[in-house]
């Protein structure tokens, strides 16, 4: 019996992001004048649609691909520019970010205590 | 004073016509066809109500959402018309609960 | 587009008003500078004064079809910095002849730079950030009203 469908497991999905993101963004403020540091950023790596990717076993003891949960590729942010120290970390840059990530957890999170509820309802009944 | 219209008598005993009295009945059948079908509805607007809310939220997830507010509206209105319908579950079980106890 | 669109702008126009600040406070520092750089005859060239150029971000091909199609256009997505130019505007010439740099008439050249003009660069482009700033938090302010839909 599926009680939780796509759209929480989505939910999930992006919560682990945000916290894997905030984590992040924490790390290139601390790092601020750091030399040589480059600014890291999250992206999903390779969003691989697990419900209908399925690879052909050919061997049974090929490994299935479905089911498979995206993970996160931390990597150095793309469109930086250097100061004099080789430092990447634009304050103003991260600063928003920060604030930008904590709205997106918490709109994902009053979203899935609303899934949650409405789930308690229907099954609640009266 | 004026002289009472014979007409008048004829049109009012006319109303009381047994006749005409069966048309403006209402069956017990119609009552629950009505009924089946407002339910039958409800489900439905719920069911839609639900998916235009889970396809606003995942565009949210996706960092693809238009507006916050329109997210936030879409869940509030499927999450009163389950409630509605389920509100009106209950009270179709009342109701049918309540036709059982009663002693004939 | 996305809901956080309008953070975005504001955000960009924080980083330019911060490289603003970089530039203005390298013509302050290098304002009595006079041996910046070496020309082609090995000469010492003075400072010259730095201006930075900036422009609007929502220049995209999305802006662009939706104003052929007629249909209002979006917001716009910030301001970035265009290019970091330099005054070509002439050479203080100042009178001091035990200045290891003055040529033969004993004038010495110095950077273009007015410090007065910087100071209103500088205060001008404070303001800009503060103003930023108050947007972001009030863009953020909205958002979190946002949330509290059906709370």
């Amino acid at each position: 019996m599926n009680l939780f469908g796509q759209t929480i497991s989505n939910l999930e999905q992006g919560l682990n992001y945000s916290s894997v993101k905030n984590q992040t963004i924490g790390n290139n403020i601390a790092n601020v004048d750091t030399p040589g540091y480059k600014a890291k950023d999250v992206s999903f790596k390779d969003h691989l649609n697990a419900a209908s990717f399925d690879a052909r076993q050919t061997n049974q003891r090929h490994i299935s691909f479905s089911g498979q949960e995206p993970s996160f590729n931390i990597s150095a942010r793309q469109d930086a520019t250097y100061n004099h120290n080789g430092n990447s970390v634009d304050i103003d840059k991260e600063m928003s970010e920060l604030a930008k990530n904590q709205m997106y957890y918490q709109a994902l999170t009053e979203r899935i205590n609303g899934k949650f509820s409405s789930i308690k309802t229907a099954v609640g009944g009266r | 004073m004026k002289p009472i219209d014979p007409q008048f008598f004829t049109q009012a005993t006319a109303s009381l016509n047994p006749q005409q009295t069966q048309q403006n009945q209402v069956t017990a059948s119609d009552v629950q066809q009505g009924f089946a079908n407002e339910l039958k509805n409800a489900i439905n607007k719920v069911n839609s109500a639900q998916q235009a809310s889970n396809q606003q939220t995942n565009a949210l997830v996706n960092g693809e959402a238009d507006n916050l507010h329109n997210v936030m509206i879409a869940a509030e209105k499927a999450s009163v018309t389950l409630q509605t319908a389920t509100e009106m579950q209950n009270k179709a079980v009342d109701a049918y609960n309540k036709v059982m106890r009663m002693q004939l | 587009m996305s809901i956080f669109d309008g953070l975005n702008a504001n955000a960009s126009a924080l980083t330019a008003n911060r490289f603003k600040m970089d530039v203005v406070s390298s013509n302050i520092a290098n304002a009595n500078t006079t041996r910046a750089e070496q020309n082609e005859d090995g000469e010492w060239v003075p400072y010259r004064r730095k201006i930075v150029s900036q422009e609007s971000r929502g220049a995209s091909f999305d802006s662009f079809l939706q104003k052929s199609l007629g249909r209002s256009d979006n917001p716009g997505q910030g301001v970035r910095i265009n290019s970091v130019e330099e005054d070509q505007s002439p050479f203080k010439q100042v009178y001091q002849p035990s200045h290891p740099d003055a040529n033969e008439d004993g004038y010495v050249q110095m950077p273009n730079v007015d410090p007065l003009e910087e100071m209103l660069e500088l205060m001008s482009t404070s303001r800009s950030y503060e103003a930023n700033v108050t947007a972001l938090n009030a863009s953020k302010g909205m958002m979190m009203k946002a949330l509290e839909i059906g709370r």
